[in-house]
């Protein structure tokens, strides 16, 4: 049954239809959750029948709104993150942001994504109107149905139609993950005339190019070949990442461990960078993992770059083009 | 086998109770000083938490002191102090000290869990003698953070500057060179009846400042710089709403009570954050702030280490419990490059604005006495 509702929306998703006058925008910031789980969330409220607008890529007035809203402390792609969702404010009825609490059996998320709806609301002085899902697997799955239930009552559809449409929305999820990793599939660096690079980092660093500097392209551009997490399937990752397998973690820790150990063990693997926020709480302790490992286990050359706000591109360029030529 | 286990604030006086009545062979580092933040930084990573950076200083001075096993908690979510144990093992064996560590979990504490923990150490020991210690240890947490709120208030307003200090720097001596719970008691009953017996003055109307933030720099005199009494010296009367005791309260009474009841702060947190859990004490931070501005304190103070996450989420609804009850409150970050006499100055203004305040709104009060009249 499940499967026919999923061909069914499908088309809708791939038509986009459904744009009546009266009905209330969506908007969806380009922040944080939205480099994994875009597809879901977008489906899920165009399956329900409701305009989508999503934030512009990050720029410099998205950094800056977001600097001006935030308190000093706060890490950098969250403070993009405010900024994007001040720039949908205008433009839509109500602003998507979901809570996640854990998304997977003993895989938490940072704590800035427990409170990120509350943090947006307070930090921009409620002049927003904002829809969350919480997503507590790890506890509780019906916290995110009782979600469910209130973003069907505050856009005024049917309740069944909205779990439907979620798990529809879950279905296509998961079938657009499995393409993707089936196309960047990773089994050990062929291309032995090219050099083989891997980027780590949190997704919305490492995929937001104006945060990263366009760290994938210029590499790409040198022609070498770019690895990320992306391209090793989950259980792949969990199953080298030391020293958490089997145990509690949060689940970006799971993935950058995961691939760090992954692609160190590849002779061909020239180098690995990780990109990190500046005072990033979560890469505090993957990275120093990866390097006390590193240091005993694994040859490969390691570089950290750690970005924050003031960045100035040509330093950063610099340090990349001297691993370069180190790597050789 | 002997263990060592790492300060917070007065926590050592109930730990000595428990290893001493249990009969383990132990090494207390010595309280935090500057060789502890010294040895702790060296060896963490840079933007870890202060907490990490003591911790570790303190099981190293430990296992100088000859240790071989480390007591500690861990657990799961979203605050790095669950996953502290394991790389501090990392650390420590790169350091090349090859200690067993003992994480007793702080998630789901019960009595059993904690029994089959310290297993290891209390090997030839009867189980009654385990409950009977834990149970003691709990008691002496209630009765040192019953000294400690004694302190607090005799502090600000003995007619001589200085006596509370003293007396609580002698306990903390005596203390230490006390062995078993009986002598342990003795100590705390002694430095209570000697404030008790304290000249103060009673018509004294302090200022009433309350502590909120991270849980381990709040109870940490040498992660705080000592913010508790130099405001009691000041004349400040200081609530610090984060004590062991609430905390064992929570975590490991009402868990194990068959009646389920509701974390006070966590309702009035939930003004502000719709959710159970933010990590850490996140939500307490923002539900103490908010019980504090209801009931009449003139002022906040919040305490973080340097990237604490739950923290710098709770600091983001400050600005409207601060509009809202009409309560100051003044955010100090620390980290272990603390330049104590710029934190000092900090404070010493947020008190001058709330003497200031507290006179600007008198008069006000005074016309209401005098319409009643």
């Amino acid at each position: 049954m499940l499967t026919s509702v999923a061909t069914a929306s499908k088309v809708v998703y791939n038509k986009g239809c459904c744009i009546s006058e009266n009905l209330p925008v969506i908007g969806l910031p380009k922040g944080l959750f939205y480099y994994e789980h875009s597809i879901l969330w977008e489906s899920f409220f165009k399956i329900l029948g409701f305009p989508v607008i999503t934030s512009e890529d990050t720029n410099k007035e998205i950094l800056d709104n977001g600097i001006i809203h935030c308190s000093n402390e706060t890490c950098l792609p969250v403070k993009v993150f405010h900024g994007h969702v001040y720039s949908l404010k205008d433009k839509t009825d109500y602003i998507f942001i979901p809570r996640y609490t854990s998304i997977d059996k003993n895989e938490y998320t940072c704590p800035k994504f427990c409170g990120l709806p509350d943090m947006a609301l307070l930090n921009l002085k409620n002049k927003i109107k904002v829809l969350e899902v919480k997503l507590h697997i790890d506890k509780d799955t019906g916290l995110t149905f009782e979600s469910l239930k209130e973003i069907a009552r505050i856009l005024g559809v049917n309740y069944q139609d909205t779990i439907e449409a979620f798990q529809t929305a879950i279905e296509l999820f998961h079938e657009k993950k499995q393409e993707i990793s089936r196309v960047n599939c990773y089994n050990q660096v062929r291309d032995l005339k090219k050099r083989a690079v891997s980027v780590l980092g949190h997704p919305y660093v490492i995929y937001d190019s104006y945060l990263s500097m366009k760290l994938i392209k210029k590499l790409k551009e040198k022609d070498i070949d770019v690895y990320t997490p992306l391209n090793l399937d989950h259980k792949t990752k969990r199953h080298n990442a030391y020293p958490y397998q089997g145990k509690a973690f949060w689940e970006v820790g799971f993935e950058n461990l995961g691939s760090a150990f992954t692609y160190a063990q590849d002779k061909n693997m020239n180098g690995i960078i990780y990109l990190s926020p500046f005072a990033c709480g979560v890469d505090a302790f993957i990275i120093e993992f990866i390097e006390r490992q590193f240091k005993d286990r694994y040859k490969v050359p390691f570089l950290k770059l750690t970005i924050d706000e003031h960045t100035g591109e040509a330093g950063f360029d610099t340090r990349v083009e001297a691993f370069l030529d180190m790597i050789g | 086998m002997k263990i060592t286990f790492p300060h917070a604030g007065n926590m050592y006086v109930p730990i000595k109770v428990l290893l001493e009545t249990i009969g383990i062979c132990y090494v207390m580092p010595p309280l935090c000083n500057k060789r502890t933040l010294e040895y702790g930084s060296t060896h963490s990573p840079e933007f870890i938490c202060l907490p990490f950076k003591i911790i570790l200083g303190d099981f190293i001075h430990g296992i100088q002191n000859g240790a071989d096993t480390v007591l500690f908690c861990g657990g799961l979510g979203q605050c790095r102090l669950g996953y502290y144990g394991d790389l501090q093992t990392e650390i420590l064996k790169s350091v090349g000290h090859n200690v067993k560590f003992i994480c007793i979990d702080l998630t789901f504490m019960t009595v059993k869990e904690i029994v089959e923990k310290i297993k290891p150490l209390t090997e030839g020991k009867s189980l009654g003698k385990i409950i009977k210690a834990i149970a003691c240890a709990i008691w002496t947490v209630f009765r040192v953070d019953k000294l400690y709120r004694l302190a607090s208030y005799t502090r600000c307003r003995e007619v001589v500057k200085g006596y509370t200090d003293n007396t609580m720097k002698e306990f903390h001596t005596r203390v230490q060179n006390a062995k078993g719970y009986k002598a342990i008691i003795k100590e705390i009953n002694r430095a209570m009846r000697t404030l008790k017996t304290l000249k103060i003055d009673k018509k004294a109307k302090p200022l009433k400042v309350a502590i909120v933030g991270e849980f381990y720099v709040a109870l940490e005199p040498s992660a705080n710089l000592d913010v508790e009494k130099k405001l009691g010296n000041m004349g400040v009367e200081v609530h610090n709403t984060l004590s062991v005791s609430h905390w064992i309260m929570e975590h490991f009474i009402k868990r194990n009570l068959p009646v389920k009841s509701k974390n006070t702060p966590h309702e009035a947190g939930k003004e502000y954050m719709r959710t159970d859990d933010i990590g850490g004490h996140g939500l307490e931070t923002v539900g103490n702030a908010v019980l504090c501005g209801r009931s009449g304190y003139d002022g906040i103070i919040h305490l973080y280490p340097f990237t604490c996450m739950p923290e710098i989420i709770a600091q983001c609804t400050f600005n409207e419990i601060q509009n809202k009850y009409g309560i100051p409150i003044i955010t100090l970050i620390l980290d272990e490059m603390s330049g104590e006499a710029g934190y000092m100055t900090r404070v010493e203004a947020f008190i001058d604005i709330l003497e200031r305040k507290r006179e600007t709104s008198k008069p006000v009060m005074d016309k209401k006495c005098g319409m009643n009249v």
